[in-house]
């Protein structure tokens, strides 16, 4: 499993690589650090480390080493790969629509976020929206690339995908 | 080696230029001289078995507007009057039926003869059938001139990369499209752009060839073809072309720190051309007329490669190529090659 963790330790020579040690001996692999020096909370500096982990036994082993050698754990959980694509959609449509067409989307996949941008247009000329997607795999991408493909295509509306 | 060459229009003319710079280069590579034995357009040819002077048809074209002295009929009948060994075919592409181009290519194959073109319209058709012709009379049929002018994408695939499973290609195959893209980018309206393009020489009278994704889509379907090991033609690509692009629809995809490209892909089951929205910096987001495209393999990832997609002497350096490689391959077995 992936994990994120926003740790806390004392700003004191050595204490970055004393809490990111444990994650080593519980057979982790580090796949990313912010050692954030600016943001400092009662005489300690924030770190976020994102590692992969066997399983529950083993974090849950790590948290009771983190606990032993006093580094705080200010946020922990798994992290998960998401699939973005972005869409634009040029055509007469209403705000409305795209909510719909969203809407309708969400009862058959599942989004992490969709962001929607619309040009600034009246409404009785045409108008331009972009929309980002996020979702959650990527046959939900897919279900979402040709539901969104097939609504344009019905209602006459030019539907234009990222790479 | 005698060539024929089938079109003396823009690409012909640079072709017959091509010969002149590199006559020296053909003596010194293979000790023999590759001579133009005949040269027609869509109205007249010239012949001489003891080779034309590619000076003289160039002279003649410019003065008199064509290359040969003698009018025709049929150009079966006038390739059947000589005697050559490959033929260039470069006349203009119709891709509803091939236009004489399809007629001349399966005329030249079925009598033996190896083939170079870089006209669409018979590729787009009739890849199999010609591919098949030429496999069963011994004939090397080359066409990278056909997609993307300068850029080696055919031979790149079918040769450098002849031990990798490629998974995909998409890429920028008009550069009509992506000179009135860019210059929309820079806030010109669709109609500004492509009356530009017109000006400079880039998009023709009636441009709907390149606007509404067609030539792109006969592009599409000789890489399917060639690379994919595909049978499909024309009828069977996804098209959307540029013409419903939105100067708000560029404003916008700005803003997101993107640009919209014409894009054509193709893979074991896609075949498509349209818009796109393409992050700024990624390598299909050139401008300008350039041609760009992307190979995804299985081994070395993707691999990218951009040059001149159109114009005189950048196509004929694809024909050079294509020559270069027949050239080589008759020398290494003594004669007649024997793949495609």
């Amino acid at each position: 499993m992936m994990v994120n963790a926003q740790l806390y330790v004392k700003d004191l020579p050595g204490r970055l690589v004393e809490s990111l040690e444990p994650i080593s001996l519980v057979n982790g692999n580090i796949v990313g650090v912010v050692h954030d020096r600016e943001q400092i909370v009662n005489q300690r500096i924030c770190i976020d480390v994102t590692f992969e982990i066997k399983g529950t036994p083993e974090l849950d082993q790590l948290k009771d080493i983190w606990k032993k050698k006093d580094v705080l754990i200010a946020k922990i959980g798994s992290v998960y790969k998401t699939f973005t694509m972005e869409y634009m959609l040029v055509g007469k449509f209403k705000a409305s629509f795209v909510e719909s067409v969203i809407d309708e989307a969400s009862t058959m996949m599942t989004f992490e976020c969709v962001d929607v941008t619309f040009s600034s247009q009246n409404a009785s000329s045409t108008r331009t929206a972009m929309i980002s997607a996020e979702l959650i795999s990527e046959s939900d991408l897919k279900k979402f690339d040709a539901f969104l493909m097939d609504t344009c295509k019905k209602s006459g509306i030019v539907y234009i995908r990222g790479l | 080696m005698r060539i024929l060459i089938s079109g003396f229009g823009t690409v012909g003319q640079g072709f017959a230029e091509v010969m002149i710079l590199r006559k020296d280069f053909f003596k010194e590579r293979y000790g023999e001289e590759v001579t133009i034995v005949c040269a027609m357009d869509s109205s007249s040819y010239v012949s001489d078995q003891s080779g034309l002077s590619p000076n003289e048809l160039l002279k003649r074209k410019l003065e008199t507007g064509k290359v040969g002295t003698q009018g025709y009929q049929d150009p079966v009948k006038v390739m059947d009057s000589v005697e050559y060994d490959l033929l260039i075919e470069v006349s203009p592409t119709d891709i509803k039926t091939g236009g004489a181009g399809l007629k001349n290519i399966r005329h030249a194959l079925e009598s033996g003869k190896d083939v170079i073109t870089v006209n669409k319209g018979p590729l787009a058709l009739k890849f199999c059938e010609l591919i098949a012709i030429a496999r069963k009379n011994n004939c090397k049929f080359r066409f990278e001139g056909s997609v993307g002018g300068a850029m080696p994408i055919i031979n790149l695939c079918r040769e450098s990369l002849v031990g990798e499973n490629i998974y995909s290609i998409r890429g920028i195959l008009n550069g009509t499209c992506n000179f009135i893209l860019s210059k929309m980018d820079n806030g010109q309206s669709f109609e500004q752009a492509l009356k530009e393009a017109q000006q400079m020489g880039y998009a023709e009278a009636d441009p709907a060839n390149d606007i509404e994704g067609y030539d792109s889509a006969c592009k599409v379907v000789i890489l399917a073809n060639s690379i994919f090991k595909r049978n499909v033609s024309f009828s069977d690509v996804s098209i959307t072309g540029i013409t419903s692009i939105t100067s708000e629809a560029i404003s916008l995809a700005a803003s997101h720190n993107m640009v919209i490209r014409l894009i054509g892909e193709m893979s074991g089951d896609k075949l498509e051309v349209a818009p796109r929205l393409v992050p700024k910096g990624h390598p299909l987001s050139i401008t300008g007329t350039l041609n760009a495209a992307q190979v995804v393999t299985d081994l070395a990832g993707p691999i990218t490669i951009s040059g001149k997609g159109a114009g005189r002497t950048e196509t004929a350096s694809a024909i050079l190529s294509d020559l270069v490689s027949i050239m080589d391959d008759r020398k290494e077995r003594g004669g007649k090659c024997q793949n495609l």
